[in-house]
């Protein structure tokens, strides 16, 4: 079993367990644990611009610190906003030498943090270290037929620095469903933004943002979307379900870790959702239960 | 206290007293003529009342803990804080649901947690309070009730927090919940609940009620102890 | 790191070490109920020649009570009737409750959930809302809820405690009500200890035949008082801070209407009329009754005893003072400070010098006092002089706390009794591994107030409940009972007081009975300085108070 060190963040420990279930459940299959680190706080969640807010990088680099403290080099994440903004503080800190210093000083009897550790999305693991001809190899229940429509969004490929893919024509979540036997359909709106969290201020911009994703997808004939992120997944189901008259040609989604572990014959760890995805993937022949 | 104890030197909000060492800061500060009557409470590390902060001399480092935990030391630079100003939010335990999060609608400010960890370095009781508010961020009601158990609400981590998170209140909060909703119920408690009301031992008890004291002596020689 | 402990300490310990291994094998002996009596008549402090004198006025006149106690008894006003203008009045409600710890927070629960509206009950205390002896409750309440135990098996075990001196029908309100306040409190969202499917985790207490404490760590008093506070503040309840009250105020057919407070800080006073009131004003641990240190918070100075009696309440049993036989030794900063009961309930053994086990650890707290007091006092002084001495001159008897978690596993100690275990490890002392020192300290007030089982004094009007009342323990309480005996007490007199206020007509306010009760001082002699209730002890130093003059 090869073991990496793994930050869950927020969104995954609270509203979307069922990201991590089915990533453990598939990284098992694919000879991979992911190991919860001890102690962790919040990453910031959104990635501040201000160059002189270096108090923003406080919690980055104390989770970073820990790491580093652990004995690791690298740090798996889930949700592509976690990814991006400890990537990205991580790279701010370490670009200037002041910078790194003065939040270790702040960070005072916490470990220092003196740079070079790895933040790893689980879809480069999976691409780079695992590599797809493994997955191909580990596939039990082919996604066949299932066509798929992959979302990007924006924290997973931008800026383009710490992306995991070119942000304007990536292409990581087609070659991962090709590997899993789906039929990946790209959407031109799959590197839009999904109103992020304007959805608690203004969540009618979230629901216009969501309809209109959906209505890219289903244009291409998808089955079904994929994300990698807790909040455009909730927008994408929650808020597109909302949106009046949504049910009618409403596209359900699934995160990535899902489809990944259905096709492992892991559990795909699928919860109740505002607009169900057992339907088209029983279609298919991918049937799927909902644990109450 | 042994007579030749040696003195030191405490300066209680800026002017300086000489009292014997070994002092609690509290005592310390009773000794050099104060009447305390704010920062007082408890006396024994439970009640919070005592929140105090001081530097050392030649260190730039501002110390947070409670006056009557504490020992004073020689050029300490002392000041209470008598009272933390702040709102506990308007909420009824039986009016949320079991299953209820509140704690983001009701105190927002969680959101602005930078995790900074200034808090924790406040803390008397040495709690882990980044943590707790950090669990309360992501909805983990029972790490938060957990994590903040030991709390005595002096309001130290409220006062250093750059975010303005008032700590203790959260955790009061999820510790309510915690215990109401979260905890799995007494079973036998509440069977016996019902016996009472039932008035299953009252006959016993009556009997017991009417005894002499001779009879109840007899009784008490001869019960048994369970081991 | 240096050691926390000076070399002869270090070397008694030594032999606690030496004597574990066995003292783990053999169940410790208790003794029997003249054992008892021979340990208290000869070492108990209650029974020492010249501590206690005969009340020369009032209601409960020709009964002893320790000199500290009589002295704020038989003492004039602090407020001088004539200076108080009742007609001028700040606060007007139907339920006034007078102390806002434990009691008095249940009181003005229980009062509102008898119909009482948030606003016509107020809350008044001397320190903030909570300060209190009920904050700092450490080790846990009885109640007996479990299937091989019963509220009539408490009652015995209740009266056991007491010598038999209780009051039977409040013993009975007190064991029968216990469920239900465990009850209450869950629903309020104490957190209990727990095992995973909701059982209570209880423990044995001093003198009790169940294991019934149930505990909150051992911060069990933080915790309750904690949440009953919470809920006052979450029901609109108002608590004035920082005002005691100093003088209750009777009308004219000798009903309680209120009372009279006095702002600690600004220093003037207030005037409250309230159609029922409730007592709750706790102990007297501050007294420091033959000089013991105490275990008690700052505002524990007896003012209710003080106050109702001279309203015309009579008192009882407070003849009888409960020295905890645990209270820290060691260092000098936490001297007097609680080291709960669970420690010895959890397995820890009281030893003396040479490690030797010399009483049952879990003996009725007076009878466990005596023992250390005996082990401790020197052969002149009819004692065993077996004490551990410190530099400073005290002497004290081991708790042998490394034994909770070689029988609990590692861990437990810091997990379960974290107080604790901080307050020593402030000292670098980690009570885990290393024994602690302690003496008896001045811990709880036996008797009190006169009630009947509603909670209601001899005078129409004025309740009382918890720790200011008595005849619930007798003459000696047993750990867990009294966190019980202020939610039990605390809601009867709640309710009762909320039932005569919707009946009551007040007449017209006096403090008449004040003037009376210094007259009838004046009388039998008392000297015209001394003055009561105390409301604050008198911790300043000998040459601040020797220099202080009052000039503007
Ligand atoms: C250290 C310690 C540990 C204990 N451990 C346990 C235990 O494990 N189990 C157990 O059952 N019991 C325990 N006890 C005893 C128990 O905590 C108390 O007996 C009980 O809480 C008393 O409750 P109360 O409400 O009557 O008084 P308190 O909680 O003391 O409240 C009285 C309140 O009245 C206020 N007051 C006083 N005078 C005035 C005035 N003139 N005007 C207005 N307000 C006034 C006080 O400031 C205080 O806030 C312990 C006590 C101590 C001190
Ligand atoms: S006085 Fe209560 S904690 Fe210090």
């Amino acid at each position: 079993m090869n073991s990496i060190l793994y930050y869950p963040g927020c969104g995954v420990a609270d509203q979307a367990r069922s990201m991590e279930t089915a990533a453990r459940g598939a990284l098992g299959a694919l000879g991979w644990e992911m190991e919860e680190m001890e102690r962790w706080n919040c990453c910031g969640t959104v990635y501040s611009l201000a160059t002189d807010d270096l108090m923003r990088h406080v919690g980055p680099a104390r989770i970073l610190a820990r790491v580093q403290d652990a004995g690791h080099e690298h740090l798996l994440t889930l949700c592509s906003m976690c990814y991006s903004t400890l990537k990205r503080s991580e790279r701010f800190l370490t670009e200037e030498r002041d910078r790194l210093d003065r939040v270790n000083a702040f960070l005072d009897d916490e470990p220092d943090y003196t740079g070079g550790v790895r933040v790893v999305h689980l879809l480069e693991l999976v691409r780079d270290e695992i590599g797809y001809e493994a997955v191909e190899e580990a596939v039990q229940r082919p996604l066949s037929g299932l066509k798929v429509s992959p979302y990007y969004g924006c924290t997973l490929t931008r800026p383009r620095a710490v992306g995991v893919d070119d942000p304007e024509r990536p292409r990581v979540l087609e070659d991962l469903l090709l590997a899993l036997g789906a039929e990946p359909v790209s959407s031109p709106q799959g590197v839009e933004c999904c109103g992020a969290y304007l959805t608690a201020s203004a969540p009618e911009v979230a629901r216009r943002r969501a309809g209109a994703i959906a209505r890219a997808a289903a244009r291409g004939g998808a089955d079904l979307m994929v994300t990698s992120c807790p909040l455009c997944q909730y927008n994408l189901d929650t808020r597109q379900g909302e949106a009046p008259g949504a049910s009618a040609h409403a596209v359900p989604s699934l995160y990535f870790t899902q489809l990944l572990a259905l096709a492992l014959g892991a559990d795909p760890a699928v919860d109740e959702q505002v607009i169900d995805p057992r339907p088209v993937l029983a279609a298919r022949g991918l049937a799927v239960e909902v644990k109450a | 206290m042994s007579a030749e104890q040696d003195m030191i030197r405490i300066y209680i909000m800026g002017k300086a007293y000489e009292v014997p060492g070994g002092l609690t800061i509290m005592k310390a500060m009773e000794y050099a003529g104060y009447r305390l009557v704010r920062g007082v409470g408890c006396r024994g590390g439970f009640c919070g009342a005592c929140a105090t902060v001081f530097r050392r001399a030649g260190d730039y480092k501002l110390y947070a803990d409670l006056a009557c935990q504490a020992t004073a030391e020689d050029e300490m630079y002392i000041a209470q804080i008598p009272s933390v100003p702040a709102e506990r939010a308007s909420w009824v335990l039986t009016e949320l649901a079991p299953e209820d999060n509140p704690i983001l609608a009701l105190y927002p400010e969680v959101a602005r947690c930078v995790a900074c960890n200034t808090c924790t370095r406040a803390c008397p009781q040495e709690l882990e309070v980044m943590d707790y508010i950090q669990a309360a961020l992501r909805g983990d009601i029972p790490q938060v009730a957990e994590l903040s158990f030991d709390c005595v609400q002096c309001g130290l981590c409220a006062m250093r927090c750059p975010a303005e998170i008032v700590h203790y209140h959260v955790g009061q909060l999820a510790r309510r919940i915690y215990g109401a909703y979260r905890a799995p119920e007494a079973g036998h408690l509440a069977a016996r609940v019902q016996e009472t009301a039932r008035g299953d031992f009252d006959q016993e008890l009556d009997k017991l009620e009417q005894m002499s004291k001779d009879e109840l002596v007899e009784l008490y020689r001869k019960r048994d102890v369970e081991s | 790191m240096a050691d926390a402990y000076p070399r002869s300490m270090r070397e008694s310990i030594g032999r606690v070490e030496a004597t574990r291994p066995e003292r783990m094998e053999v169940e410790p002996q208790r003794l029997s109920l003249e054992e008892r009596r021979e340990v208290l008549d000869s070492f108990h402090p209650d029974y020492k020649e010249g501590g206690k004198r005969k009340l020369l006025v009032g209601p409960s006149r020709g009964e002893f009570v320790p000199h500290e106690m009589a002295d704020l008894l038989e003492a004039y006003p602090l407020i001088d009737p004539d200076q108080v203008d009742l007609g001028q009045v700040d606060h007007e409600v139907d339920v006034l409750i007078i102390g806002g710890g434990g009691a008095g927070t249940v009181a003005a629960l229980s009062a509102h959930e008898a119909g009482i509206p948030a606003d016509r009950i107020l809350i008044t205390t001397k320190l903030r809302h909570g300060d209190s002896n009920s904050m700092m409750a450490q080790g846990g309440i009885q109640a007996a809820d479990k299937e091989h135990d019963s509220p009539p098996i408490h009652y015995l075990d209740v009266l056991g405690g007491g010598h038999f001196g209780n009051d039977p029908q409040l013993v009975r309100a007190l064991v029968n009500d216990a469920p239900e306040v465990i009850r209450w409190h869950e629903k309020l969202g104490v957190m209990y200890d727990k095992d995973t499917d909701g059982r209570m985790l209880t423990i044995h207490g001093g003198g009790t035949s169940r294991k019934r404490m149930h505990s909150a760590k051992d911060y069990t008093g933080l915790e309750i008082m904690r949440v009953v506070r919470d809920e006052a503040l979450s029901r609109g309840i108002r608590c004035l801070e920082f005002c005691p009250t100093v003088e209750l105020i009777r009308d004219d057919q000798g009903q309680v209407c209120g009372a009279v407070l006095w702002n600690l800080e600004t220093e003037e006073y207030t005037v409250v009329r309230a159609k029922a009131t409730v007592l709750a004003t706790g102990g007297w641990g501050r007294l420091h009754i033959q000089g013991f240190p105490t275990s008690n918070h700052y505002g524990a100075t007896a003012d209710g005893l003080v106050l109702a009696y001279r309203a015309g309440a009579g008192l009882r049993d407070l003849d009888s003072v409960q020295y905890h036989p645990t209270g820290a030794a060691f260092p000098e900063q936490i001297v007097g400070l609680l080291i709960t009961e669970k420690v010895r309930g959890m397995g820890a053994q009281p030893l003396n010098v040479d490690g030797a086990l010399f009483v049952h650890p879990l003996e009725p707290r007076d009878v466990e006092s005596g023992a250390f007091i005996r082990e401790c006092s020197s052969p002149e002084q009819g004692g065993r002089g077996n004490g551990v001495v410190t530099p400073t001159g005290m002497v004290g008897i081991w708790l042998d706390t490394p034994m909770v978690d070689i029988i609990h596993g590692p861990g437990t100690f810091k997990r379960e009794l974290s107080a604790i275990w901080r307050m020593y490890a402030r000292f670098d002392i980690d009570p885990a591994t290393d024994p602690v020192l302690t003496y008896p300290t001045l811990h709880y007030q036996n008797g009190g107030v006169v009630i009947d089982a509603t909670g209601a004094t001899a005078v129409p009007g004025l309740f009382a409940g918890g720790e200011v009342s008595g005849g619930i323990h007798g003459k000696n309480r047993l750990m867990g009972n009294s966190l019980l005996d202020f939610n039990v007490f605390g809601r009867r007199a709640g309710i009762a007081a909320a039932e005569w206020a919707r009946q009551a007509k007040p007449g017209r306010p006096t403090l008449e009975h004040a003037a009376n009760y210094a007259q009838e001082l004046q009388g039998a002699g008392v000297d015209r300085e001394r003055k009561a209730p105390s409301v604050l002890p008198e911790y300043r130093g000998e040459r601040t108070l020797a220099r202080m003059v009052d000039l503007i």
